[in-house]
């Protein structure tokens, strides 16, 4: 899970092996204080996975690749 | 995840969070009032459910997400500590969960160029760069490590 300058720096990175997913950095900040923002907190409760997929469809983040088990 | 657990999990984060690195099981005993072996069990049945990553000795932290224990390409500035996200995802996830702006370290996979991102309110100053995640999140637990 990592960040790169451009899809010519992923292709580049990826040597022709088959492609994940790819976002903008603004979705992932996004992503990352629907999904952390609470990790610190005292009331924090482990997520099901059904509220986890919840985030990623709120965020558009759907189909096969983003699918949860 | 039982009551018992989760006061284990809040001891450990806030350990985490106040010594600005990852507790060892004897420093969470030792708040706790319990012994290190107590602690262990404890951690590995949040290890099990994935609220924490053990090493694979199963004696110490490698990852309380999005913190990792140990460093890696991913290193972020919060107002004046250094923390070590486990990818780019945990990165920001750190700005998040510090409830703070931050700037993140790393450098491009591809050409090693680094990269910087300053993280106001929660958003990249910069919001050009791409973030790539190559395993299908239904793969993501085989081997969070490679994930």
């Amino acid at each position: 899970m990592n960040l790169f300058r451009s899809e010519g720096h992923i292709e580049r990175w990826l040597g022709g092996r088959a492609p994940g997913a790819t976002i903008p950095v603004a979705k992932l900040a996004e992503l990352a204080l629907a999904w952390w923002d609470d990790r610190l907190s005292p009331d924090w409760r482990p997520r099901s996975r059904e509220e986890s997929a919840e985030i990623l469809e709120r965020l558009g983040l759907t189909g096969d690749f983003w699918r949860l088990a | 995840m039982d009551e018992h657990d989760l006061v284990l999990r809040r001891l450990t984060y806030k350990l985490l969070v106040d010594l600005e690195r990852a507790p060892t099981a004897t420093e969470v005993a030792t708040a706790a009032g319990a012994t290190t072996s107590d602690v262990l069990a404890g951690w590995q049945r949040l290890h099990d459910e994935h609220a924490l990553v053990l090493n694979d000795a199963r004696t110490e932290i490698l990852m309380a997400n999005p913190f990792s224990a140990v460093p890696t390409a991913y290193r972020v500035l919060v107002e004046g500590t250094w923390w070590y996200g486990n990818c780019a995802w945990d990165a920001f996830g750190i700005c998040a969960a510090l409830e703070s702006d931050g700037r993140i370290e790393s450098s491009c996979p591809d050409c090693g160029e680094p990269l910087v991102v300053n993280v106001r309110n929660q958003e990249p100053e910069d919001d050009t760069l791409l973030f790539h995640c190559l395993v299908p999140a239904s793969h993501w637990w085989d081997d969070i490590v490679h994930t």
